[in-house]
């Protein structure tokens, strides 16, 4: 079924939109019974976006974070306005880059590791010493 | 004064275009960066390095480029759909903030605040730390009790590192605020331009400090009646109604304040319409096409329940100044409208202005090929195979080819195309 969108809607930048197929009546003139449980489709935006203000969506580049079941191309639903703690996800800047990394905070200190053992764990002394450009909060994994 | 009085904020995004392309672009921190104008004719906007250099606005790029390299200049074109998004995510923030929202321009707005001096500075704080971790940008708050006088304080807090970014005016040290009028030229006020400063100049007021000392009436008589008002305005006295339309920066607004609230869909459908009208002639006279319309309704201060502030920016099909185009754009803000909820002003704005082609280019979405369809097919067609791949005649492609060779350092679109998201690594 061909749905065409007109102009396209940017709402806060977020064009997600999940097209189902709404129950309607049919030519012939008998409504579908159907029809009066229908509420409008389900729209991404109000369950994954918890705040157009503050959230992005971006794109990840390499395999750095497998383990975590984020691959390379997959899109991730970041919020900045959240606050990182220990086990977040996070996109972090490193040397002038977004990059993609696993907080763990400890007594010793703040520690950036991967999700694939490749990639060696990059120790920082303090969270003040680190930009966090935002949290993941979900990952768009292509099946 | 009371300490309760309603006072104006003027909130606006620092370096707005640089700050837009830096939130996405972390390796732009701390480097010279010029967004340069349509066409990359010009710089724009500048980051502080970039002042630093001593470059002018409105410098030619041509004459900039030799010595990018040396200075480790970076230069951006302008991505309006990039900074639309994000003017349309800051001016949502604000809304939080204040049942008293007026959008003056893509960077800056106007916000009513009420409490205690104390009070009112940390709710500006307040408001600088939100758009930073939400949004990404940073902005300076200036608080006064006028229009004109939160622009002085938004300035002083810009040029005060001290400050951190927000100043109320009637906190200043007095001597330090006359001092800071008495520096400053007459054309820095809010309103006063090229030609008035002359005619001002003539009759021995030159600093901004001579101006607000001026009797009102003689400037009244002399001048003119809004002139007068800017004076009241700088001894403290609001009197600086809404515009219902400006044409800025590289911008047209069109959006005004309702005596009757507006409660319906149907209501902003024709609303809306008429604003996208008038943006359309006004496009037409000045001999401009928009690339960017950007909508927005806001409930009323006097309403503290029921806030709804929605937005959407919309990037159009290709440069127009069509009505149709305009016209259904607009009503892209009709599924944000909340039914019911009584709204006190609506308006529009378009963004990334260009000068249109001498020959008006055949419209593929007017009638009677709206009817049939082709114009969202045309779009659809454009928007999964590119831009410049499909059209009726001329329309719209020599501009938009034209327009893709002169745009050679345009950032990715970020957050409105799905094929430009900004990159993570996981490397």
């Amino acid at each position: 079924m061909g749905v065409i969108i007109g102009p396209r809607v940017i709402e806060a930048g977020l064009s997600l939109r999940l097209v189902l197929i709404s129950p309607v009546a049919v030519a012939a003139g008998f409504p579908s019974p159907a029809q009066d449980y229908f509420d409008g489709r389900i729209d991404l935006n109000e369950h994954l976006i918890k705040d157009i203000t503050s959230t992005y969506i971006v794109r990840v580049s390499g395999d750095s974070m497998e383990q975590a079941g984020i691959s390379d191309g997959d899109e991730l639903i970041v919020n900045r306005a959240l606050e990182p703690r220990d086990g977040s996800v996070v996109v972090a800047v490193l040397d002038g880059e977004l990059t993609i990394k696993r907080l763990k905070i400890t007594a010793a200190g703040v520690v950036l590791q991967a999700a694939n053992p490749l990639y060696p764990d990059i120790n920082v002394p303090a969270l003040a010493d680190l930009t966090i450009w935002g949290v993941a909060t979900r990952c768009l994994h292509h099946v | 004064m009371s300490s309760t009085r309603q006072q104006i904020a003027l909130v606006d995004v620092n370096c707005f275009y640089a700050s837009a392309e830096r939130a996405f672009d972390p390796s732009l921190e701390g480097k010279p960066l010029v967004v340069l104008s349509n066409n990359d004719g010009c710089a724009v906007t500048r980051s502080p390095e970039a002042k630093a250099l001593g470059i002018s606005t409105g410098e030619p790029w041509f004459k900039l480029a030799p010595r990018a390299k040396e200075w480790g200049l970076i230069a951006r074109s302008s991505n309006y759909e990039l900074y639309g998004d994000i003017s349309a995510r800051v001016m949502e923030l604000l809304g939080r903030y204040s049942a008293w929202l007026e959008v003056y321009s893509i960077d800056e707005a106007f916000l009513g605040v009420k409490g205690s001096p104390e009070q009112v500075v940390g709710l500006g704080r307040t408001i600088k730390a939100a758009v930073q971790r939400n949004v990404g940008v940073p902005v300076c708050v200036g608080i006064a009790a006028t229009k004109t006088l939160a622009k002085l304080a938004n300035r002083w807090a810009k040029n005060n590192p001290a400050l951190g970014g927000v100043c109320r005016w009637e906190s200043m040290d007095p001597e330090a605020r006359e001092l800071l009028m008495a520096r400053l030229p007459v054309s820095e006020v809010w309103g006063v331009a090229g030609r008035l400063e002359k005619r001002l100049n003539a009759v021995g007021i030159c600093s901004i400090l001579e101006l607000s000392r001026a009797d009102p009436v003689m400037v009244r008589d002399r001048f003119s009646v809004v002139l007068m008002r800017t004076v009241l305005e700088m001894r403290g006295t609001p009197c600086i109604p809404l515009e219902e339309e400006r044409l800025g920066r590289d911008q047209l607004i069109f959006s005004r304040s309702f005596s009757t609230p507006l409660t319906s869909v149907p209501e902003f459908r024709q609303v809306l319409s008429v604003y996208a009208q008038q943006a359309s002639a006004r496009l037409a006279r000045h001999h401009l096409q928009a690339k960017v319309l950007t909508a927005f309704a806001g409930t009323s201060h006097y309403n503290p329940k029921d806030k709804s502030f929605p937005s959407v920016c919309v990037p159009l099909p290709m440069p127009t100044s069509d009505p149709v185009l305009l016209t259904r754009a607009a009503h892209a803000l009709l599924p944000a409208i909340q039914d019911g909820v009584k709204y006190a002003r609506a308006g529009i704005m378009v963004t990334d202005l260009r000068p249109s082609d001498s020959q008006q280019p055949l419209e593929p979405f007017t009638n009677p090929h709206e009817e049939r369809g082709i114009g969202p097919l045309l779009e659809q067609i454009s928007r999964k195979y590119g831009r410049g791949t499909i059209g009726l005649g001329f329309a719209g492609l020599r501009s938009d080819l034209d327009w893709s060779m002169k745009r050679g350092m345009r950032s990715p679109r970020y957050t409105t195309h799905w094929d430009e998201l900004p990159v993570v690594r996981a490397a």
